[in-house]
């Protein structure tokens, strides 16, 4: 195999090269993205302040219960109205199938989360995960 | 007597135009390799959009060569037309050097020689890129803008296969062709090789679309290899929600910066952004919608049978070919142990914020690699959910291998 020296340089050149450009212009991209989004960020956060000041803000009572085992869930279900006793059950038994006997603690509450993402947006995070 | 003589004469005349008497076993040998890939694309599932009309490209060529044949031009004198049963007068007459007059009569190519021209002229990656685009949500990229660092670390994987194809013994515009196949890229090896060395395109191509299809089984063993089990089980925090306006700056920010700096890279990246504009504006569902779906499935039947039909038995079955097979695959598992390794340095620097797996998903390979850095994070933590957090270093990837494919196209061209 004869390999000349001549080649060898510019494979190493591209290396460094490439390696370089590629890092250099992606860490542009970083800086450039970082900037315009805490401007947009702190644009529409004190555009958000001022209609925050002229309407009434409705705040959302946090709802917990508190539940000591299975047995317990069915009157959870009375204790709070939002969370029916049957879907504190189902959440867990899911619990439970996720942790198994690893987790030796206790369901205290359940609370309702406020999932940023719409249906669609979550029934394809399902779609994306499901296994192979 | 004579009706079974000229019976005979037709099954031999039909016997020599067969199959059987002009294929050689290299051809039979891409014919059960296409089997396989069919059977792998239907019954596993890997990758069939892409596996499927590739695998039957390549049996179909295999079974009829002159399917991707050229057209041919031959000079015929206007006895040999009228003896042949042509009209002269439907041809052009060229007068030679010596004052004979001759016609020129030009035979069609087959039908994959004129899809393929998408191939060979670089019309289709891009049009695969503008689909793309139109697909791909960059919030997550947006929402963590140093991910952009793990899409870098997952090119090096290509530059390092250069030097390796150099040392044994490629040209170099042809070793820029089998390195960029470490960038997991389809669309982006078919582009650059299409510049670089357009006689490698139906070894460099399979290879590409094969390591993309065997994703799943490639990344997993070397994540684990370089991680602990403590650092797959991190936790990554929520991403912070992007808005509306962000997301319709950032094609447009990217396509600006990239163009002006690697004009070589503005036709995957500048389709890549143009889709993602289209989708993220809201104001041309129509288009975005057909650029992802109808747009996207037409040229993707096109690349994939063409492709697929590159890979004739007696080109494809060659030391050479099995060299860049090789190559690619060496180049695939660097980008994605450079990938992880770079995931473990910021795992290192923000002090355990990062999980390394997201490294690996550097290598484009949209979905499919994200989806393996989830799937092995969860083998470790059942209530991990690194997707969204390795979808950032994912759509960084593509954008990385354009811009690598930009800085080879640029200086090996």
């Amino acid at each position: 195999m004869n390999i000349d020296t001549e080649r060898l340089m510019l494979a190493l050149t591209l290396l460094l090269a490439g390696f370089i450009i590629v890092f250099v212009v992606l860490i542009l991209l970083i800086l450039i993205i970082t900037i315009y989004g805490k401007i947009i960020q702190t644009a529409q956060g004190a555009s958000q302040k001022r209609k925050q000041q002229k309407k009434k803000v409705v705040v959302e009572a946090k709802k917990e219960e508190k539940t000591a085992g299975p047995a317990v869930f069915g009157n959870a279900g009375s204790q709070n109205d939002e969370i029916p006793g049957e879907i504190i059950a189902v959440i867990a038994a899911a619990v439970d199938a996720v942790y198994g006997k690893s987790a030796h603690g206790r369901i205290r509450s359940v609370k309702r989360s406020r999932s940023s993402r719409s249906e669609w947006g979550r029934a394809g995070i399902a779609e994306n995960t499901r296994s192979f | 007597m004579d009706i079974f003589s000229q019976l005979g004469n037709i099954i031999v005349e039909l016997y020599k135009s067969s199959g059987l008497a002009t294929l050689g076993w290299q051809n039979y040998v891409m014919i059960v390799i296409s089997f396989i890939l069919m059977f792998l694309a239907i019954k596993k599932q890997y990758e069939p959009l892409l596996l499927l009309p590739i695998a039957f490209g390549m049996m179909l060529v295999n079974i009829f060569p002159a399917i991707m044949g050229n057209p041919v031009t031959q000079f015929m004198t206007e006895e040999q037309l009228v003896a042949g049963g042509l009209d002269p007068n439907s041809y052009i007459k060229t007068t030679m050097a010596d004052g004979s007059v001759v016609y020129n009569v030009t035979q069609n190519g087959g039908l994959f020689y004129y899809l393929y021209q998408g191939v060979h002229l670089g019309i289709f990656p891009p049009l695969i890129f503008l689909g793309i685009g139109a697909m791909t949500d960059f919030g997550p990229l947006i929402a963590n803008p140093k991910s952009f660092i793990l899409g870098a670390a997952a090119q090096i994987g290509i530059f390092i296969t250069f030097i390796g194809a150099i040392l044994l013994g490629f040209k170099t515009n042809e070793a820029g062709s089998i390195a960029i196949i470490g960038g997991a890229d389809g669309p982006t090896a078919i582009f650059v090789t299409s510049k670089l060395s357009p006689e490698l395109l139906g070894p460099i191509a399979v290879a590409a679309y094969s390591y993309m299809a065997l994703v799943p089984i490639i990344q997993p063993p070397i994540m684990k290899l370089l991680t602990t089990k403590k650092e797959r089980s991190i936790v990554m925090g929520q991403l912070r929600p992007v808005s509306k306006l962000e997301k319709i700056i950032f094609p447009i920010v990217v396509v600006v910066l990239v163009a002006i700096l690697l004009p070589d890279a503005a036709p995957l990246v500048g389709m890549l952004m143009l889709g993602n504009l289209f989708k993220e504006s809201g104001v041309v569902d129509r288009i975005a919608k057909t650029a992802q779906n109808e747009l996207m499935n037409i040229v993707t039947i096109f690349l994939g049978v063409t492709v697929g039909a590159t890979a004739s038995g007696t080109l494809f079955l060659t030391p050479k070919t099995l060299g860049i097979i090789a190559l690619g695959l060496i180049a695939f598992c660097l980008g994605t142990a450079c990938g992880v390794l770079f995931g473990k340095i910021m795992c290192w620097a923000t002090k355990g914020k990062v999980n390394p797996l997201i490294g690996s998903a550097g290598v484009s390979a949209v979905p499919m690699a994200a989806r393996i850095s989830q799937k092995v994070g969860q083998e470790e933590n059942p209530a991990n959910f690194l997707l969204m957090h390795a979808m950032g270093p994912n759509v960084a990837g593509v954008i990385g291998s354009a811009v690598a494919a930009g800085v080879l196209i640029s200086v090996l061209k």
